[in-house]
């Protein structure tokens, strides 16, 4: 069975059609990668299929392991496995990223039928995830997201995948924001996630990122549709020839 | 304007008739004095309160006390000290006695207090003392609702140092009238911490009154926790009144079903040099109401002043009314002075961030709420109060649910 399937997704916001029939399929064990130009609806699908509220589906399904994922809430569709990383990562003074992360971890491990982790375990595994993305362990000190520089921001977005190891993890442009090394590290951070039960959605502009996170498949959205798909080498044709021609027949 | 026309005298008359005393001649302040307007008396003044009995019978201590480990305990039973309760044993720096209550007039409530507190427990520190010391205060009242004047002094001497812990609660399910007075002097380069903890019954009223000196060099760190009663005002005077005073003033409230608490705080800068910094946070839920005044004074030769202050407060439902009064009457140019308010509810992308890491809803805003609150809270430098505050907080949270019809 396919782990995640998005059949025919229409989506509006406010009245406005941006999603305008989406139909993606994702093996396990499959990476593929979205690209397309700004305000095409990458993050709209992102945030439906995480079930942000504001967005309504007229039309189309989205099956995890084949039950529907639109009927469930956003804290469900976490728990069943569902990861997204935001593009623009909210700030939440007073929550510390460790209790934030300890909550999670154990919201899913409850979920799993585990017991919660103790707190030895927890701070051997953080310090071990840091590590892996070359984060400061003293950040999980702070405040959620609060005063992280942009590249921080995106790290701590992979610290919180790394350690909740979703079934699907939709990436949205983690790599912007992030230097050459960090995108390297976090990179690796990604691919050390890579298993044949996991598939990976990955949004990004450039395709320097899919040099390290090396796609199965890229589409191409524009205008709410997927409007070509194919391997990793349209990625490049897209770095060299742009989305004029997509524009073209998607109008 | 007639002063008696803004006064309520009919509390004063029926009490004092209660008392068996002659009639005491002060007043309530109604609904027309300025620093009242947003906590009205009229609930209070209708009750027809007693007198209540100092010798009153406890079994145990509440439960809802918070628990610092290692402190001397002083347990007050409507305003009169418990020796046969209490833990007296003090440590070094700190010797405690029974005095008269001072009958130096201040405001009404003050007034009332001076009138007819039992004795003021009178804490003299002439070091650095080795111990917290904790005082319990409980309202006991028998089947009909009872008036307490619980009155504390606090001297702390030129460099000595405290930290004090001020617990007001009561019996549970009892109705009584709390009129706490609390003064304290701070002496020259001295440290007095205090950590207020106000959760008296829902049948009860608190109107307490806080009177602090701070004399050159003096630190005085405080921060005010107010989680129970119908209505409950807070008020807080602080001057400094010496060069490099420095003083911190945090508190945090918060609300549910019809309760209404007031924090109203005046820091007084008379001299140069001095900092002062404060941050109110609250959550609200239910059809309860908030107030914060904040009056900030700054002398006209108190140059150099950093005078800050902060309230936030968080609505959990539509229904509860927050009102906010920052003051600031500064007469010094050279001086750094800010306030900033805000309110509102929980942020929805917040509350969404959240969702999509697996976290329900209910342990989301407890969370948040948590948070919220955290940030008056991080600055309380004494680590078992941080902590008992906190899990009074959390267990409030527990107890009226984190979303509030
Ligand atoms: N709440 C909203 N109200 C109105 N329009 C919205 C709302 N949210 C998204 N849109 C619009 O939907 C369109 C798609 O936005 P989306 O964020 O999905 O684009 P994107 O492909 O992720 O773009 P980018 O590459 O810039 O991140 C945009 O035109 C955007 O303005
Ligand atoms: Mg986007």
């Amino acid at each position: 069975m396919s782990l995640l399937e998005v059949k025919n997704l229409h989506a509006s916001v406010a009245g406005k059609e941006i999603l305008k029939g989406i139909t993606l399929t994702l093996e396990p064990g499959s990476v593929h990668a979205i690209m397309g130009p700004n305000g095409t609806g990458k993050s709209t699908l992102s945030n439906v299929i995480a079930g942000r509220e504001g967005y309504e589906v007229t039309k189309g399904e989205v099956l995890l392991d084949g039950k529907d994922v639109l009927a469930m809430e956003a804290d469900e569709r976490a728990r069943a496995g569902i990861f997204l990383a935001f593009q623009y990562p909210v700030e939440i003074p007073g929550v510390t990223t460790s209790a934030f992360l300890k909550t999670a971890l154990n919201a899913k491990r409850r979920a799993a039928g585990q017991p919660e982790i103790d707190a030895m375990e927890f701070l051997k595994l953080v310090k071990a995830k840091t590590a892996v993305l070359g984060m400061p362990y003293d950040m999980i000190k702070r405040a959620l997201n609060v005063g992280f520089s942009g590249g921080e921001k995106k790290r701590a977005e992979v610290l919180q995948m790394t350690m909740l190891e979703p079934r699907v993890a939709i990436l949205d442009e983690t790599d912007s924001g992030l230097d050459i090394d960090a995108l390297k590290v976090v990179s690796e951070g990604v691919n050390s996630l890579r298993s044949p039960d996991r598939a990976f959605l990955v949004i990004t502009h450039y395709q320097r990122l899919l040099d390290y996170i090396v796609p199965d498949y890229v589409h191409v959205l524009a205008n709410g549709r997927v409007v070509a798909s194919g391997g990793k080498e349209l990625a490049l044709q897209l770095e060299a020839e742009g989305y004029a021609k997509y524009l073209n027949t998607a109008a | 304007m007639n002063a008696l026309a803004i006064l309520d005298h009919s509390f004063g008359e029926t009490y004092a008739k209660r008392l068996g005393v002659a009639p005491w001649s002060g007043a309530l302040p109604g609904p027309k004095v300025e620093e009242w307007r947003f906590t009205p008396l009229r609930a209070l003044a209708k009750v027809p309160f007693v007198p209540a009995p100092v010798d009153a019978a406890i079994g145990s201590i509440p439960g809802n006390v918070p628990t610092i480990p290692g402190a001397a305990r002083l347990v007050l039973v409507n305003g009169a000290y418990r020796k046969d309760l209490s833990d007296a044993n003090l440590g070094k720096g700190v010797e405690i006695s029974q005095g008269k209550v001072p009958a130096k007039e201040g405001s009404s409530l003050v007034a009332l207090n001076a009138a007819y507190a039992p004795a003021s427990l009178a804490v003299h520190v002439s070091g650095a003392a080795k111990k917290i010391i904790h005082i319990i205060s409980i309202g006991a009242a028998a089947s009909t609702p009872a008036a307490l004047h619980p009155r504390i002094t606090v001297t702390a001497e030129n460099g000595s140092a405290i930290t004090l812990v001020e617990s007001h609660v009561g019996l549970p399910g009892q109705a009584y009238f709390s009129n706490p007075v609390t003064s304290i002097t701070v002496g020259e380069g001295a440290s007095v911490r205090r950590y207020v903890s106000v959760d008296e019954t829902n049948e009860a009223f608190h109107l307490a009154t806080t009177l602090v000196k701070v004399s050159g060099g003096g630190h005085f760190e405080a921060f005010h926790l107010g989680l129970g009663g119908a209505l409950t005002r807070q008020e807080i005077r602080i001057a400094l009144t010496g060069e490099n005073a420095e003083v911190r003033l945090n508190g945090a409230y918060a609300l549910s079903g019809h309760s209404h608490h007031d924090f109203t705080t005046v820091m007084d800068h008379q001299v140069p040099h001095c900092s002062s910094s404060q941050v109110f946070k609250g959550v609200a839920g239910g059809e309860s109401r908030g107030v914060y005044q904040g009056r900030i004074h700054v002398a006209r030769d108190a140059q150099k002043t950093d005078a800050r202050q902060l309230h936030k407060a968080l609505f959990l439902s539509r229904g509860p009314q927050i009102d906010c009064k920052p003051e600031l009457e500064i007469y010094a140019d050279d001086v750094q002075c800010a306030h900033g308010a805000t309110t509102g509810e929980i942020d929805p992308n917040h509350m969404f961030y959240l969702a999509a890491r697996g976290i329900d809803p209910d342990t989301a805003r407890r969370l948040l709420i948590e948070g919220f609150l955290a940030e008056s809270m991080d600055d309380i430098s004494e680590l078992a109060v941080r902590e008992q505050f906190g899990a009074a907080l959390t267990a409030w949270l527990a107890r009226y649910g984190t979303a509030q019809p």
